[in-house]
């Protein structure tokens, strides 16, 4: 049935379908793996990563075989301890632990985990988990260090939420806490991949010193997620939209979901655009730092992704009552922009940017602050990549006649101005001939231009009728008698 | 902005604002006299508008800027350290006579009068419209683009202007007065209250109602800035200039402030209609821009073209002219990293908070004129 609505989608989008095509055939991963040469447990590896997410694996399974390895492993293990947090099937008391001491449990060899519920969707990955204990112990040391080190962190902040019954029963309260939250389950993610990223010396070390910058890749991609997602979360009893934004629009949480406060829960997720945008610049700064293609592709597509996705949510009703996703087109598209360089980034920032100032309106509360938001990351791509030149600029104000003309162009202005003459000389012509014409006949069937003037001359513009315009002709043939 | 506690002020000397009754000056004098340690005198061919209570000690002497020898006696008697020049005709509506007169002569005869009284600052207001021809895009322009004069530049006042930055920027340690020290100031579309051109202009196309309109296609970012922004930017440069003074080496060129002109701006461009519907809805417009009639830039010139034809003909002026159209669809906006590299500049008035005072005064404005009225 999907299969059908694809298809029939796709036939009445040939541009979508034309993407997907081009994508499909013409895309030559930078590097790809080589699965013949690759151990059971590592195979195995790529299994459970392909399993448990579509849209990293393939970016992940393209990288330098230097960091291949390293993050998918990383992404496995934060996946584990995800599979954990997120299993309301397992309580509190003995989930609390080993949310905190999972990176000791990479080091346990064998170690595996199922009293998962059955209906965990990675259950499988924390049954299996000893295939990637043992891949985790051959990478480099240097890479073991970085991952456990970002596992105990996330390990420790998702005890802290499993903790907080207040988060768990009203949500996120404020901006704060919510930035806070985007830290635990993105924010470390971001610095953990730069600290991989530099240590494989593939990305500017000048990165580590600006760690707001990799925060904000982590924040940009989470906080648009959570935008999209409203709906599903709702469903699935979570709210993660921060009260201190939600309430300045409707006064109930559920309110955003009621077909009655359309116009109020649209104003609150511009609102969470205008957070989530926040975050372009440094994003497009840190994709700046990146040397390495494979490892720019694997930063820049989810960020690409990201910025079309907030376009698509932004005052857009639906995330209300349905899942929203870009099109599988328009996801290939843009990943076959944005696999080449920054510039090609920035140009499809630079474009999303300006769709959304376009739908933006001034009926909004946040108005201006999202115009100057899409208005600040035109300037940033605008710094980055001129297009104006004030030498040559200069150059043509020093010429002093403006811009510099050929004598080639000269001759044909010239030309084409001769041609203009000669077509209004013709035109005009033409005119005065039918006049003459017109006016002629006139003139033999008997018209009285003389009296016609004379009244003109009077101020009489109306032409008169029947006996009175006798009585003109009579007064003006024997006016002198 | 709150008063800054007296001991925490910065001293600026014996402070003379010339035309600090008109719109800028008056914003200058006040954020001088709120922030900042100084004894305030004020030099106005009128001096009975935006003035100061006495008991803020302000002086205040009427004077001709275009008569060196009506100046030369008060800049004797105020004996100032720091001159403002921000004196000078509106944009609109002066004959090409008066600009020469007021922005270029006027101009010699301040940077004489300084010269001539051992003035250590100058800081002039010139404009960022300088390096526009009024037709080309500007797009985060900056100080090393070119100021556009004569043939090409089509605007007179901006010609004026520019001929006199290029005079107070010369004075800069020029042989007459090594000591003086000059800056220029550039700001872009100045709005605020006190404001007689920009804010009254698109406040009252949405009180005749036709904000129903727009001209292009609104994707062109253009620059306004506050006011209190401006005043703030001339202040910093005449601070920075005073500690120029006290220098025995001259600054490393990266540094320098003497000399040197800066664009001013809210560091907030902006899609250009976007401005004037941040400001209906301030005043209390409730519309989207579903009702809006999109004219093309195109379409824009054609009617404006026809439009000056026909009112030429009947001797009226036009609802609609060309140079608006263009105007009002170009790209004009500039990068301020030099005014925050050595100034240390960094806007102390949101656009949003300015839009929403500047409103608020025409708003009131607006009130007292209709009761003056009703009476």
């Amino acid at each position: 049935m999907v299969a059908v609505k694809t298809l029939a989608y796709l036939l009445v989008h040939p541009n979508q379908l034309r993407a997907i095509i081009q994508w499909k055939v013409w895309h030559d991963p930078v590097h790809s793996r080589n699965p013949e040469k690759e151990s059971p447990t590592l195979r195995s590896c790529f299994k459970f990563l392909d399993m448990t997410s579509r849209s990293f694996s393939s970016v992940i399974q393209e990288l330098t075989p230097e960091l291949l390895v390293p993050v998918a492993l990383f992404y496995l293990v934060l996946r584990g301890l995800d599979t954990i947090e997120d299993d309301m099937t397992i309580a509190l008391d003995e989930k609390e632990p080993l949310l905190r001491n999972f990176d000791q449990i990479l080091d346990k060899d064998g170690w595996t985990f199922d009293r998962n519920g059955p209906n965990e969707k990675d259950r499988e990955l924390l049954v299996h988990f000893d295939d990637i204990i043992t891949e985790f112990k051959l990478i480099k040391p240097a890479y073991q260090a970085i991952i456990k080190d970002i596992t105990t962190k996330m390990g420790n902040g998702m005890a802290d939420y499993a903790n907080n019954a207040e988060h768990n029963v009203n949500g996120v309260n404020t901006i704060k806490d919510y930035e806070l939250y985007c830290h635990y389950v993105a924010g470390l993610v971001g610095d953990g991949l730069t600290r991989l990223f530099v240590e494989s010396q593939l990305a500017n070390p000048a990165l580590l010193k600006r760690p707001e910058l990799s925060e904000s890749m982590g924040q940009f991609l989470q906080k648009t997620n959570i935008i999209r997602d409203i709906r599903e979360d709702y469903d699935d009893k979570r709210r993660f939209w921060p009260k201190e934004i939600w309430s300045k629009h409707v006064t109930k949480f559920d309110d955003l979901f009621d077909p009655n406060h359309r116009t109020e829960a649209l104003t609150c997720s511009s609102e969470m655009v205008l957070n989530s945008l926040k975050h372009a610049e440094e994003c497009l700064f840190y994709l700046a730092g990146l040397k390495e293609q494979s490892v720019f592709n694997f930063a820049a597509i989810p960020q690409v992704m990201a910025i079309a996705t907030l376009e698509l949510v932004f005052q857009n009703p639906d995330i209300f009552t349905k899942n929203v996703k870009i099109t599988k087109g328009d996801a290939c598209q843009l990943m076959m922009e944005c696999s080449q360089n920054l510039r090609t980034v920035c140009d499809i920032f630079k474009r999303y940017a300006q769709r959304i100032h376009k739908k933006n309106s001034p009926k909004d509360p946040n108005f201006l602050a999202i115009s100057l938001e899409c208005a600040k990351i035109e300037q940033f791509i605008e710094s980055i990549y001129p297009s104006q030149d004030p030498k040559v600029l200069s150059l043509i104000a020093a010429s002093q006649g403006g811009p510099v003309v050929d004598e080639k162009t000269k001759a044909e202005q010239a030309a084409a101005n001769k041609d203009v003459m000669y077509l209004a000389f013709a035109v005009i012509a033409t005119l005065g001939l039918i006049s003459v014409l017109m006016i002629g006949a006139a003139w033999l069937a008997g018209a009285r231009f003389d009296i016609a003037f004379a009244e003109l001359r009077k101020g009489i513009f109306a032409p008169k009728t029947g006996e009175e315009a006798a009585a003109v002709v009579a007064q003006h043939d024997h006016g002198e008698l | 902005m709150a008063p800054t506690p007296a001991q925490s002020k910065k001293p600026l000397g014996k402070a003379l604002v010339i035309g600090g009754c008109g719109f800028l000056g008056h914003h200058i004098v006040n954020l001088i006299h709120s922030s900042y340690d100084a004894q305030i005198s004020v030099i106005d061919l009128r001096t009975t508008n935006n003035r100061r209570p006495d008991s803020d000690g302000v002086q205040y002497f009427d004077g001709d800027i275009t008569s060196l020898s009506s100046l030369i006696p008060l800049f004797e008697k105020i004996r100032p350290d720091v001159v403002f020049h921000t004196a000078s005709p509106n944009l609109m509506g002066s004959s090409k006579e008066m600009y020469k007169k007021v922005n270029v002569d006027g101009t010699k005869c301040v940077i004489e009068a300084c010269q001539k009284t051992g003035v250590k600052a100058l800081v002039y207001t010139s404009s960022a419209s300088i390096i526009s021809d009024n037709a080309t895009d500007l797009i985060n322009a900056d100080e090393r683009w070119p100021v556009i004069r004569g043939k090409m530049q089509t605007e007179y006042y901006s010609e004026t202007k520019a001929e006199a930055e290029s005079l107070a920027i010369a004075a800069n340690r020029a042989e007459a007065a090594p000591k003086l020290l000059t800056a220029a100031i550039r700001p872009a579309a100045i709005f605020g209250s006190g404001d007689v051109q920009l804010i009254p202009r698109v406040l009252d196309v949405y009180y005749q109602n036709k904000s129903g309109f727009q001209l292009g296609d609104n994707t062109n970012l253009f620059d306004f800035t506050h006011v209190d922004n401006v005043a703030h930017g001339h202040i910093l440069a005449a601070v920075a200039l005073l500690q120029t003074s006290t220098l025995t080496t001259p600054p490393l060129d990266h540094e320098k402030v003497d000399g040197e002109a800066f664009f001013i701006t809210n560091d907030a461009p902006v899609y250009f209609w976007d401005f004037s519907r941040a400001l209906w809805k301030a005043a209390g417009n409730t519309k989207g821009t579903e009702h809006v009639w999109v004219i093309s830039k195109d379409m824009g010139l054609m009617i404006g073209g026809a439009m000056e034809w026909i009112n030429w003909v009947l001797g009226k002026t036009p609802k609609l002219t060309i140079k608006q159209v263009k105007y009002s669809c170009m790209t004009r906006y500039y990068s301020i990293g030099k005014a925050k590299m050595r100034l240390g500049y960094s806007p102390i008035v949101s656009l949003e908070e300015g839009i929403r005072s500047a409103v608020q005064w025409y708003e009131t404005e607006r009130m007292k004129e209709g009761e003056k009225k009703s009476q």
